[in-house]
């Protein structure tokens, strides 16, 4: 019998004549970190949602923490801590009160109860602002809060819905950092990003999930192998394009670029470099911009689905010194 | 990494009523914390109904005499029951509003996610605001009685009044819960506070249906406001009695559960949609 904590098999969940979820299947094994990598809209939440009793599957089955989570969803809810991105905080409520009531909903008796808040504030750094309204913390302590919470009951299962979206990049590193010790602890995460960056720190395995399926699964490393040839990308005007491509498709398989990019993955590695760009001129293709990049996962992606990762630009790397962006907003409710 | 399942967390207890009753109990001292923290909300379902007590006074004092009119001390002693009926329709309004929030801004779910019973996120919710029409009505009968609005029933028909006060909070906020279930829109909860409105002036909360004539005095008979108004002024106007208590109680209870029903549905709708 197959005891990981989160098992999937062919999980389907439709809205209407929208297919979010078109069969994906999972086996993710206890105290793993397990990445759930795609663009908006590929189908990441609507999955945890499911695998969270939030949703009920259109078909299909899965287990979390050893539970069916359809007919045994009440268990699967007492055995898994859940921070979800479009779950809000309440506002009025300081840290300490939403504690407290997180603790009531999962039956932890008063005194013990209390110790765990404790524990939990000083954890994630909000011992000082527990008795402040959470309307008054920033983002970062937000989602520092919203882990806090989920960890209330010590679940075993930890799912982390997009926990970085909208963080500065001290702030993400706080999360990284945190998510490494729960799992160094023994806790099982399964967490859903759009940055390729997060799911390459954290992640011991990860799926990347396009359009409602699972289109590669592995640890990163080998994922990134799989790609082999570096990428070279250059940028030039619109009407060289299919001059330029003509001469990259010489030298290995065409990759997407991100936006007004060409890509090529060069077949004799980064040492061909010096040869495209003189065939480049030879063909009279003026190039503005050029760089070579090792496999990343942005091209795993590519390879994979025919296109770059939605965002993956614009996510601050953790090494930026950026401003904070804005939440992002997504439809709630009835999916 | 290892094969199995981690042992399950020892703190957590069985799912059980006591369970329940404890987390509906926590719910509701956040829904009644929430209430509190947003005076902008809370103060106008308060103020509103003093002033329209204190104007409706100046205005038709003298309505008192009209034949049909029953016998009073003064204006305010009848108009009590309708300060209150209004200021417990308006609040509940709020709460409902609340419950809608919590749907658009995902707490809702939050919620959904933890083994809460369901049934204790909509009681828990109604109970802030039973509890909320219970304090709107103490502040309405000390605010009012030194200028003349006497409950003939005494101090058993304040506590009479309290009781009834809360529980037309309760049916009234269980069917807005019932608008915030089905729409998950705390504006189309709002949006019921116009209709609210008209079935107030629709009603026997302003003047006696003997007064009224006409198709205007067969919608105020048949009106549920009505009926909720003049529960609370038998306490006001009758002295304390059993029937008069029944009337104030029963009617608003009668109400109240048929609202629950109809708000545990659209719950029930709610998470099955999911």
């Amino acid at each position: 019998m197959n005891n990981s904590p989160i098992i999937a098999e062919n999980l389907v969940r439709h809205f209407g004549d929208v297919h979010a979820v078109k069969g994906i299947n999972l086996d993710i094994k206890a105290g793993e970190v397990f990445g759930f990598l795609g663009p908006n809209g590929a189908g990441k939440s609507t999955a945890v949602r499911m695998l969270t009793t939030l949703l009920r599957p259109t078909s299909g089955s899965a287990r979390v923490a050893g539970f069916d989570v359809v007919t045994e969803a009440d268990q699967v809810r007492r055995n898994i801590g859940v921070a979800l991105q479009d779950a809000a905080i309440d506002p009025l409520m300081t840290g300490a009160e939403l504690l407290a009531l997180q603790g009531v909903l999962y039956g932890i008796p008063g005194s013990a109860l209390k110790q765990r808040s404790n524990e939990l504030l000083e954890r994630v750094g909000l011992t000082a602002a527990a008795s402040r309204r959470v309307s008054t913390y920033s983002g970062g302590m937000r989602r520092r809060l919203d882990l806090a919470l989920s960890l209330i009951h010590q679940p075993s299962v930890l799912f982390l819905d997009e926990p970085t979206t909208g963080l500065d990049p001290m702030s993400r590193l706080t999360l990284w950092e945190e998510v490494r010790r729960l799992n160094r602890e023994g806790t099982t995460v399964m967490l859903t990003t759009q940055y390729l960056e997060e799911a390459d720190q954290l992640a011991d395995r990860i799926a990347i999930i396009d359009h409602g399926k699972i289109v590669r699964e592995g640890k990163p490393a080998d994922l990134k192998a799989g790609v082999g040839a570096p990428t070279l990308i250059i940028n030039t005007n619109t009407d060289q394009v299919e001059k330029a491509n003509a001469v990259l498709s010489t030298f290995g398989d065409l990759r997407p670029g991100a936006e007004g990019a060409l890509g090529v993955g060069l077949r004799g590695g980064a040492a061909q470099v010096t040869e495209v760009v003189r065939k480049l001129d030879e063909a009279g293709v003026r190039v503005q911009h050029l760089e070579i990049n090792e496999p990343s996962l942005d091209d795993v992606f590519a390879e994979a689905t025919g296109h770059r990762l939605e965002g993956a630009d614009n996510a601050p790397s953790a090494g930026d010194n950026g401003e904070e962006e804005p939440s992002k907003k997504k439809r709630r409710g009835r999916k | 990494m290892t094969d199995v399942v981690a042992t399950p967390p020892t703190l957590i207890a069985e799912h059980s009523i006591a369970a329940a009753f404890r987390q509906t109990i926590a719910l509701a001292k956040r829904s009644t914390l929430e209430l509190f923290r947003q005076p902008a909300l809370v103060v106008p379902s308060i103020i509103f109904p003093l002033f329209f007590a204190f104007l409706g006074n100046s205005s038709f004092g003298r309505t008192t005499s009209l034949p049909g009119f029953p016998k009073v001390n003064s204006y305010l002693q009848f108009q009590l029951a309708g300060t209150i009926t209004q200021g417990v329709l308006f609040g509940s309004v709020t709460g409902a509003a609340a419950l809608a929030t919590d749907i658009e801004n995902g707490f809702f779910y939050r919620l959904l996610a933890a083994p809460t019973a369901r049934t204790s996120i909509l009681f828990g919710r109604l109970a802030g605001s039973t509890l909320f029409g219970a304090l709107e009505t103490a502040v309405f009968v000390l605010v009012l009685l030194p200028f003349g609005a006497d409950v003939s029933a005494g101090l058993p028909g304040i506590i009479a009044m309290i009781l009834s006060g809360a529980l037309i909070a309760l049916a009234v906020g269980a069917l807005m819960s019932s608008v915030a279930l089905k729409t998950g829109s705390a504006e189309a909860v709002q949006g019921t506070f116009p209709l609210l409105f008209i079935l107030l002036f629709f009603s026997s909360a302003f003047f006696p249906r003997e007064t009224m004539s006409g198709s205007y005095k067969t919608i105020a008979g048949i009106n549920p406001i009505s009926h909720l108004v003049e529960g609370l002024r038998a306490l006001s106007l009758e002295g304390f009695s059993i029937s008069a208590t029944a009337r104030a109680i029963l009617v608003p209870l009668a109400i109240a559960v048929a609202a629950l029903l109809v708000a545990n549905r659209q719950l029930q709708m709610r998470l099955r949609a999911n």
